[in-house]
């Protein structure tokens, strides 16, 4: 599977997308809190941040005993890079024109 | 504790196909930077980092705690581009570059010691790092900027 594959797997699950969302409303949490957050068992928990992981949306770090999960938004970055600027291109550019015109105001 | 560590702490990662000398070189000299650093002209040598805006305005200007390429750096961090940020408690910016198999590394950006800079922390985690590091790999591995 290529990185991109992996990411829109991760992305194809509603639990896997919950987690993100915990994390995006407070990043580091520890495999303990984010546990207590859903009706699952741990294992199954470990499960889906495995593949977070695997995928680069989540990044762990090891703060003395404990494992702080950390959202990693640059893989949905260069995805949008990739796929979404390419639709939008011409749409975003004359709001970025439009941007700097306002600014050149100032 | 744990409370600390997580509001505090910001962690990105990236891998990018290109050698770590060539990871470090366009982090640490102004002449890559302003391709992919919102135009800011960034030079890191041993004791200071030091960034100028597109106007020549200092957008930062901080303290270097380690300095070992092509690996690691640690310096202090301060959002002089604007002024309530400015007015908030250094930070810190943790780079690591670790080779892997394949020509590529994993690059890993730590934005930490964030609670007295609560503005700060917010502005850089949203589109702050992450178009940083997705126009590094693009400028790296293209050749070019970004676009938009």
């Amino acid at each position: 599977m290529t990185d991109d594959d992996l990411v829109f797997k991760a992305l194809a699950d509603p639990t896997r997308r919950h987690l993100l969302d915990r994390l995006f409303e407070r990043d580091g949490r520890t495999l303990t809190e984010l546990e207590a957050e859903l009706e699952m068992t741990r294992f199954g928990v470990m499960k889906h941040l495995r593949v977070l992981e695997e995928a680069g949306l989540v990044v762990t770090r090891r703060h003395g005993r404990e494992k702080h999960h950390f959202l990693n938004p640059v893989p949905i970055r260069l995805i949008h890079d990739r796929w979404i600027d390419k639709y939008t291109e011409r749409h975003v550019s004359a709001l970025t024109d439009l941007k700097n015109r306002l600014e050149e105001r100032r | 504790m744990t409370t600390t560590v997580a509001q505090t702490t910001q962690v990105y990662q990236v891998f990018i196909k290109a050698s770590a000398e060539e990871i470090w070189d366009a982090i640490t000299k102004p002449e890559f930077t302003q391709q992919y650093f919102y135009g800011a002209r960034i030079s890191v040598v041993p004791d200071r980092y030091h960034s100028l805006g597109p106007d020549d305005a200092v957008w930062g200007d901080a303290g270097v705690e380690e300095f070992d390429p092509p690996r690691r750096l640690v310096h202090g961090w301060r959002s002089m581009y604007d002024p309530e940020m400015a007015a908030e408690e250094e930070s810190r910016v943790t780079w690591e570059i670790e080779p892997h198999d394949g020509g590529v590394c994993l690059l890993t950006v730590v934005h930490d010691r964030l609670e007295g800079a609560p503005k700060t922390a917010a502005s850089v985690s949203g589109r702050g790092w992450t178009m940083v590091l997705s126009g590094l790999k693009t400028l790296l591995e293209t050749g070019k900027p970004l676009q938009g």
